[in-house]
């Protein structure tokens, strides 16, 4: 197993690098018959648009932590699951997994994925997105505009702002045209990390964003994903197993992942995202996913 | 200077603190129990104690955006509200940083209430109402 920055898991050993790589290029031919469509088909029943507002209150934001394993979704050393895809990405190998009597335990490595979080003022959200193309494609007419924002106790103001470009189709799993709404994501979908709990997903997208601090742009391009889904948190702010999720109720996640994506070799690439947020450690946090929890949701179709 | 005008004077000032005290009285008199909402999703104490006809002061010394919820019309779990029977529902609605909510109690009996953003967290507190 390989390690890099902070101390995240970030690749596999050479065997593992190559299979998963062959694994990727066979997830991307899948999807290739719909790469290079020009005119997709759209949602039935005509697009929906969504608004997602935090106007006031905190943010959650998660930091490196070593994953729990649900054996719901990555099963048992003897019969394990959710191996395949680029490590970090999709993919978990057996290889990062702590063992103990003959279960899966948790990650051997933090991700950004767990149960380590702070919680950090002054969240402000503001989104409005369109879902209007059914399909992964090469043109979409799915929109997102987003501005997301927090600030930390010396009052530096963090924001995320997307998205410049949409991912209208994905390398390893579907993108969907870019916005995604009413789908089942993560976990056992393939469909993003399985470090997540299988989640139904109101409204998701992937696009190219850019990440600020105090105003100035710190690092651009980079692919942002947020969703709002089912609540994925349980007692103590723990990231739950699928059999904690709370269905009934909803939060919005944001991502900006410590990878990009390099398209012409059908791979991610790790690439620690400039956040300019120190640890405590006195490293800076590679990433950002960041939770807003007091919501004001609506929606219409056509 | 004149004495009448000082005495006068004087009597403003006393009347003005007078009032003064009976407005901030009247304002925030003291609460029976106070419960405080936290930055970790908990009510703090989690379980509290009063007399019939007392009140709970609830105050959000988190960064986050909290409620105080015993409305079963609200929760989407059964277990987030318990209501003695005849007890009315309540709900703070939204509580940003810093402010305050306040109950009184006139039902004896076990309230279980809970905060909606944070229901999935198990965000709930106890009053029992002796």
């Amino acid at each position: 197993m390989a390690y890099d920055y902070e101390g995240l898991a970030v690749g596999g050993g050479t065997a593992g690098v190559t299979r998963n790589r062959t694994l990727v290029f066979a997830a991307a031919l899948a999807l290739a018959a719909h790469k290079d469509v020009q005119r997709p088909l759209g949602l039935l029943g005509g697009p929906i648009t969504v608004e997602v507002r935090q106007p006031s209150g905190g943010v959650f934001v998660a930091l490196p932590d070593q994953r729990r394993l649900d054996a719901r979704v990555f099963g048992t050393p003897d019969m394990p699951r959710m191996t395949t895809g680029t490590p970090g990405v999709t993919g978990v190998p057996p290889m990062a997994r702590e063992t103990e009597d003959g279960r899966y335990t948790r990650m051997a490595a933090p991700s950004p994925f767990g149960d380590a979080h702070v919680v950090l003022p002054d969240g402000v959200l503001e989104l409005t997105a369109t879902d209007a193309t059914a399909t992964d494609a090469a043109a979409t007419e799915d929109e997102v505009e987003m501005r997301a924002s927090w600030k930390d106790g010396d009052g530096n103001t963090y924001e995320v702002r997307c998205c410049a470009m949409l991912a209208t189709h994905g390398m390893e799993f579907p993108t969907f045209g870019g916005v995604v709404t009413n789908h089942i994501l993560h976990g056992f979908t393939g469909i993003g990390t399985a470090l997540m709990p299988s989640e139904y997903a109101y409204l998701a997208f992937w696009g190219m964003g850019e990440v600020r601090k105090n105003g100035e742009v710190v690092d651009a391009p980079r692919l942002v994903h947020g969703m709002l889904t089912e609540y994925v948190r349980t007692e103590g702010y723990r990231l739950a197993t699928d059999e904690e999720v709370t269905p009934t109720r909803t939060h919005f996640h944001l991502m900006v992942a410590p990878f990009k994506p390099v398209p012409e070799q059908l791979t991610f690439e790790q690439d620690p995202v400039q956040t300019g947020f120190t640890l405590p450690n006195g490293m800076t946090l590679p990433f950002w996913h960041v939770m807003f929890e007091n919501l004001e949701v609506d929606a219409d179709r056509g | 200077m004149n004495p009448t005008f000082h005495r006068t004077l004087g009597l403003l000032a006393l009347a003005g603190l007078i009032l003064l005290g009976v407005g901030l009285s009247a304002a925030a008199p003291e609460a029976d129990a106070v419960v405080m909402m936290t930055n970790d999703l908990k009510f703090t104490p989690a379980t509290v104690t009063i007399q019939r006809g007392q009140t709970v002061e609830w105050r959000n010394t988190s960064l986050l955006v909290h409620t105080v919820t015993a409305d079963p019309a609200k929760a989407t779990l059964a277990e987030s509200v318990r209501l003695p029977d005849g007890a009315p529902a309540f709900d703070s609605g939204t509580l940003d940083p810093e402010a305050t909510f306040r109950h009184t109690f006139t039902v004896p009996g076990t309230y279980r209430y809970f905060c909606v953003p944070h229901e999935g967290a198990k965000m709930r507190g106890t009053v029992i109402v002796e």
